[in-house]
């Protein structure tokens, strides 16, 4: 019973816009959504042929909505409903400042604006108003400066709060939200002013779980406020071009954290080993990093270690690389675009929980594939060789790999001849054959996959007659390009 | 009471007498209607709604009648009166929204 009981918390705390919206204005970094491409791609929703019909609820939100011009407030409602009311109006671009008045004192729960146009410090009254009701408001890309933060002193009870894009806040917005000290989560992603002062408004958020930083080239040096913050769990400074060894140094105290990206960053194999202590320790993000193999003699303790980015670290060869063994709980690795050669595979091939290894560009070619035949990787769902030099004689070695599900082939050397060494492969959910030397002759070996979702044939030769295979194959859910 | 009909009472006595089928829309009135427990409802078909109003339950009839078209044909838009924002309207908007 109820329409609205329970309160939707998952859409605020993503800078990644996992809610669906895609953000109009800003690019994001390859950097902090390479987890999202770890993993076989979902297959797409089988589409009904009927929409679900609209509930009674969904029908009068709509009609509130087309009069909402005829009201001057909607306080008088129970919270769950304005709440609605709100959402929708947000949804459907139709809120506008004389319409936000509705909602004063209306004692909301979450604003999300969203990167919503328009939004900007004439808002922040009515945001305020909702007082300690208020847990979190989405302000990102909007025009908001650092007096309009000041009316977030109100909301005493705020949990999230995401200021992503901001570009009028700078460290003195920082100083207006260093009492709210309920904050769970901040995002704060791509700021060009705040440096080291504004960081230190941030040493009184005790509650903080997660920080989001995210491109914020002023703040190094800045870090040392952090180190109070102990049940910080989540920290993200991808692309802080400023950021160095002595700030790691910071980091070393926060026994919590179990996520942390600094991606692109100046850290060095030192500065990793002010990671030694962090137990808890599940994510590390050193995409773009100047480090070695060498620091991974400071992870080799971190029992918790499953997802690790070390792509594109131009420092990183093969040298020491025997250390990657000793990452027991490994689920992701990627190592794209790094200049290792075959040698790697021998290294990482007993890593047993390994689920998902990105090689892209890595100088692989079939004597390193041997490895994986007779290996321990029995649970890889997701294999990346994208240019490699793998080709066809390296395939065969793949078939002891029962749980793969996703594997790109895109711009190898694999041929017609080789695929038919991926027909034992039942498992198979996506597989990428981007490549010119793939014809009909080749498609034909793949009949035996049923379980394909998602094939890609971009640059491949096929033509019409190819097609005809393609239809032994076709179940619900079957997508695929050319 | 007819085996496929229900009767729906509102706060004022009206009483709906509507298609079984239609009040199922509701999932309160088909938890009520089929639960092998010993709900007075399940016997003699009737369901008493004492906060919701008149005009609201006649709008809450018309709106089980719509989605059950909604399904099997185009009709796709409802002509919705204005309704007016009053408690027991936000009584029957909560019941409804389950």
């Amino acid at each position: 019973m109820g329409g609205a009981c329970s309160r939707k918390r998952d859409q605020l705390d993503n800078g990644d816009n996992l809610n669906g919206r895609v953000s109009r204005r800003f690019c994001k970094s390859g950097s902090s959504k390479w987890l999202g491409t770890s993993f076989t791609r979902a297959s797409m929703d089988v589409i009904q042929g009927n929409r679900r019909c609209p509930s009674l609820m969904e029908l009068c939100i709509y009609k509130i909505r087309e009069d909402i011009n005829k009201y001057s407030t909607l306080s008088m409602l129970p919270r769950d409903l304005s709440q609605q009311i709100f959402d929708d109006l947000v949804y459907s671009q139709c809120l506008t400042d004389s319409i936000l008045e509705n909602f004063r004192d209306c004692a909301l729960q979450d604003l999300n604006f969203g990167e919503y146009p328009g939004c900007n410090d004439n808002w922040m009254d009515v945001i305020s108003s909702q007082g300690s009701s208020l847990l979190s408001v989405d302000l990102s890309g909007s025009d908001v400066t650092d007096s309009g933060l000041f009316h977030l002193k109100h909301c005493k009870n705020l949990q999230a709060l995401n200021l992503n894009y901001c570009d009028l806040i700078s460290d003195h917005g920082l100083e207006q939200i260093s009492g709210l000290s309920n904050l769970t989560t901040l995002c704060f992603r791509r700021n060009n002013v705040i440096t080291a002062q504004g960081m230190s408004s941030l040493s009184g958020l005790v509650n903080l779980v997660k920080l989001d930083l995210e491109r914020c080239p002023k703040i190094h040096g800045g870090l040392v406020h952090l180190n109070g913050l102990v049940k910080l769990e989540s920290l993200n400074i991808n692309c802080c071009s400023c950021i160095a060894d002595a700030d790691m140094k910071h980091l070393s105290g926060l026994s919590n954290l179990k996520s942390l990206q600094i991606a692109f960053s100046k850290v060095t194999d030192y500065g990793i080993t002010y990671l030694k202590a962090l137990h808890k320790l599940a994510l590390l993000n050193m995409e773009g990093c100047p480090v070695t193999a060498a620091c991974l003699e400071s992870l080799s303790d971190l029992g918790a270690l499953l997802y690790l980015n070390l792509s594109r670290c131009n420092n990183l060869t093969d040298d020491r690389i025997d250390k990657f063994s000793k990452l027991r709980s490994l689920k992701v690795l990627n190592l794209g675009f790094d200049d290792v050669s075959d040698a790697i595979l021998t290294h990482l091939k007993d890593l047993t929980n390994l689920e998902s290894l990105n090689l892209d560009s890595c100088r692989i070619s079939d004597e390193g594939m041997v490895n994986l035949a007779d290996s321990g990787l029995h649970r890889l769902k997701c294999l990346e060789l994208s240019d490699t030099q793998v080709g066809s004689s390296g395939l065969c070695h793949l078939s002891g790999l029962a749980n793969l599900e996703s594997l790109n082939l895109s711009f190898t050397a694999v041929t017609d001849g080789g695929l038919k060494k991926l027909s034992g492969l039942s498992s198979l959910k996506s597989l990428n054959l981007d490549a010119r030397q793939i014809t009909d002759v080749g498609l034909a070996a793949l009949t035996s996959l049923t379980g394909l979702s998602h094939l890609d044939l971009f640059g491949a030769r096929i033509t019409d007659s190819g097609t005809n295979y393609l239809r032994c194959m076709l179940r619900n859910q079957l997508c695929y390009l050319f | 009471m007819k085996e496929d009909m229900v009767k729906l009472i509102s706060a004022e006595g009206f009483e709906f007498v509507i298609d079984k089928k239609a009040a199922m829309v509701s999932q309160t009135i088909r938890n009520m209607l089929t639960s092998p427990g010993s709900f007075a409802e399940t016997e003699h078909g009737e369901v008493t709604f004492p906060e919701i109003s008149t005009t609201i339950l006649e709008k809450i009839c018309q709106y089980f009648y719509w989605s059950l078209q909604y399904a099997s044909s185009m009709v796709r838009s409802w002509v919705c009166s204005p309704m007016i924002i009053s408690s027991s309207f936000l009584e029957a908007i909560e019941w409804e929204g389950d």
